[in-house]
């Protein structure tokens, strides 16, 4: 059974555990016509075209974590059209772990509610499975960024997706391009980022398409009961790649950003259009890459994006200026 | 538009409050639904950047200081709050000759998570600290685990406060405050109750121009003389039978905020079709902090702050609506889909379903003019009406 989730901030872990498929729903190709009847025109066209796959999919539920409020506010349409949601309050500011324990034991009595099993030993399992996916991510990225896997690996049972992975690592050969910076929240679409590779560039990203699903620290602690593995479950998603929708103490993701910058040779800002936690860090991140001497370019995005040429031309003149 | 003559002492009132602001000596910029109690309990005079937004927008000078952010890179499908707020800080200057600079920076995000980007981007700014009061969203039942950490959080906040001003609260100055701040919320609701009338004495346009102390003076006495003087005023209107809409035939519940810029405009609109909007969402949702309880205040503060109006599931504001509805006997709402606000205006498609009355949404901006219609607005209000 599917159950559906948004953010990257969400616990898939204990979704896993507790016998279910943790699905994480992005926007389709489908032009969004069902989800205008329940939300405005100016809510982002990640999470129009989310509700557009809730409505017309089959879900077993939908887990949501306190994020953006587009998406605070989205639990509740859902709820009111008959669907079985929960919301996860992850809190906005990093720092007080014991609160999100309490928040996450909430949450797994939620999934025994809807049928499933919560032990400490398939909590252990799924989080060392998950943990191997994540690894295994990193090592494919570090040789070769590739989207298509690491969004489809959010979508499958983690086994099989470890596998996939693997043999993604296998494959993959490194190639000495210029690198370049790719922030932003989600963009569901692969032919995207091989606009960046074909005009001659090697992609890092700061994406939830990318390496805000697998970038995590992990606790220096063995969980011994399900408690402590809360606890670890929280500490290890405190300690995740920063999210802008998260107030992180001195300014912590500013920091992270640049440091991620230092050996790029460009940064694009690949953001969707109405995303106000990304648009209200641009302007300030931008000032500041700039004195470090990068090139900055910002690139909007609506799905279903239309047509990728203005992208490509975009993304072409930038390799140009490089050189 | 036969304006409340408080409106007269709002404005002197406002005027003393900004003045006063450039005097202080220690400032703090705060959001509008942050427990403001502990600043005024420490002498820390609040500075109110929502008000500030509200006052540029009924100004018509949003679009003009949106520029001043837009220029630097600010997307134009920001909160016009914030982007005005912003801009008069790039700009040097607003109509009251901008804000008095922070000392240090207060933001909950009981209203929005906007908030708490808008005061990371003035804490680089300004270069101040930034605290951040993190009030989780209550879709269901208030959980106990969610007030602890509200709680621990204010505790650290009075703390981080004695740090900055070197100074430790006094426990019994902040009960005061809480009292005046009771007192104040209580005689407020008394006005806007007085809507309940028929024909009502004021209207919402009243309400929102007289808003002000409230949100900035809540805790002084300022706000308590004002608003019994307020209740004073509406009390003899009722008695002398001064009506705000003279033939009062249809009663309406205005929701989301307002639209600044057009609070003349719209009040005329209603009133030539002899409707009265007698009450709104926006106005009320500060009668929710007089719930105070002066015995064991830290833990009442955090709950009347986490239960704030823009931080409740859509079931819940649907109770709340209805109540409203049933209360002043109103005939059908007004709701104004803000693109600046989402936590208010997301989910309105689906409360509409569930209201009592029947219904129209207007689609529109706080602050920024260019997002305004009025053809448009116009036909969807003329047709609303008729149908009632």
């Amino acid at each position: 059974m599917r159950i559906g989730y948004f953010c990257t901030f969400t616990p898939k872990e204990l979704i896993h555990s507790a016998g279910f498929l943790p699905f994480r729903i992005f926007a389709t190709r489908k032009p969004i016509s069902l989800a205008s009847a329940y939300i405005q025109s100016y809510a982002c066209s990640q999470v129009r075209g989310a509700l557009e796959v809730a409505l017309s999919d089959e879900f077993h539920g939908f887990v949501f974590t306190r994020s953006c409020d587009t998406l605070m506010r989205l639990t509740d349409i859902l709820e009111f059209l008959g669907k079985r949601v929960y919301n996860i309050e992850f809190p906005t500011k990093i720092g007080n772990v014991d609160y999100y324990v309490y928040e996450l034991r909430d949450f797994c009595k939620t999934l025994e509610s809807w049928g499933g099993e919560i032990s400490f030993e398939r909590v252990i399992e799924s989080l060392a499975l998950y943990r191997e996916l994540e690894e295994k991510l990193k090592k494919l990225f570090e040789v070769r960024a590739d989207y298509e896997i690491a969004i489809k690996v959010q979508q499958i049972d983690v086994s099989g997706a470890i596998k996939l992975v693997e043999k993604k690592i296998e494959e993959a050969k490194k190639e000495e391009k210029p690198k370049i910076l790719v922030t932003g929240s989600v963009c569901p679409y692969p032919e995207i980022y091989e606009i960046f590779t074909k005009a001659g560039f090697a992609i890092k990203d700061d994406l939830c398409t990318g390496r805000r699903f697998f970038e995590f620290n992990y606790p220096n602690f063995e969980p011994h009961d399900l408690d402590s593995a809360l606890r670890f479950l929280a500490e290890k998603y405190f300690s995740k790649a920063p999210c802008p929708t998260k107030h992180y103490p001195n300014d912590y993701r500013f920091d992270y950003l640049l440091r991620l910058a230092e050996d790029c040779e460009a940064v694009v800002f690949l953001l969707v259009k109405f995303c106000e936690p990304h648009f209200f860090d641009f302007p300030q991140l931008r000032e500041k890459l700039e004195e470090m001497g990068k090139k900055v370019a910002l690139i909007e995005l609506e799905f279903p994006v239309a047509s990728t040429e203005q992208i490509r031309t975009r993304v072409e003149a930038l390799k140009e200026v490089i050189g | 538009m036969k304006r409340l003559k408080v409106a007269e002492k709002m404005r002197n009132l406002m005027a003393g409050y900004y003045m006063l602001g450039h005097q202080a000596k220690v400032r703090a910029w705060v959001t509008s639904g942050a427990p403001v109690e502990i600043l005024y309990a420490m002498d820390v005079y609040p500075v109110y950047p929502e008000n500030h937004g509200a006052l540029i927008g009924a100004a018509k000078l949003g679009s003009y200081y949106s520029d001043f952010s837009e220029k630097r890179g600010f997307s134009r499908d920001l909160c016009s709050y914030a982007r005005c707020d912003i801009g008069c800080v790039f700009a040097g200057t607003s109509p009251v000759g901008g804000l008095p600079k922070p000392s240090f920076l207060f933001a909950c995000n009981n209203i929005c998570n906007t908030v708490v980007k808008w005061y990371e981007i003035l804490s680089r700014i300004f270069k101040v600290p930034l605290f951040v009061l993190d009030v989780p969203f209550v879709r269901k039942e208030l959980k106990e685990s969610h007030l602890r950490y509200v709680e621990d959080q204010l505790i650290d906040f009075i703390k981080f406060v004695e740090k900055l001003i070197g100074m430790q609260m006094d426990d019994s100055k902040l009960r005061e405050v809480a009292m005046k701040s009771i007192e104040a919320v209580k005689l407020y609701g008394e006005c806007l109750r007085m809507s309940k009338n028929r024909p009502s004495p004021m209207t919402c346009f009243d309400a929102f121009i007289n808003m002000a102390p409230i949100v900035c003076l809540r805790g002084t006495d300022y706000a308590v003389s004002f608003y019994k003087e307020m209740k004073e005023e509406l009390e003899d209107r009722v008695k002398n039978r001064i009506y705000a809409v003279e033939n009062e035939k249809f009663r309406l519940l205005w929701d989301n905020i307002p639209v600044w810029y057009r609070l003349r405009w719209l009040s005329d609109f209603f009133a030539s079709r002899n409707a009265c909007l007698v009450a709104d969402t926006y106005t009320n949702a500060w009668t929710g902090f007089g719930e105070l309880r002066s015995s064991d205040l830290i833990s009442s503060l955090a709950e009347v702050y986490t239960v704030s109006y823009l931080n409740i599931g859509l079931e819940r504001m649907v109770e709340i609506i209805n109540g409203l509805i049933e209360f002043y006997e109103v005939d059908g709402v007004v709701m104004h889909s803000n693109r600046s606000c989402k936590p208010y205006s997301f989910g309105q498609y689906e409360i509409q379903k569930k209201l009592s009355v029947p219904s129209v949404i207007i689609e529109a901006d706080m602050v920024d003019e260019r997002a305004f219609s009025e053809a448009q607005v116009a036909t969807r209000l003329e047709a609303f009406l008729e149908m009632l």
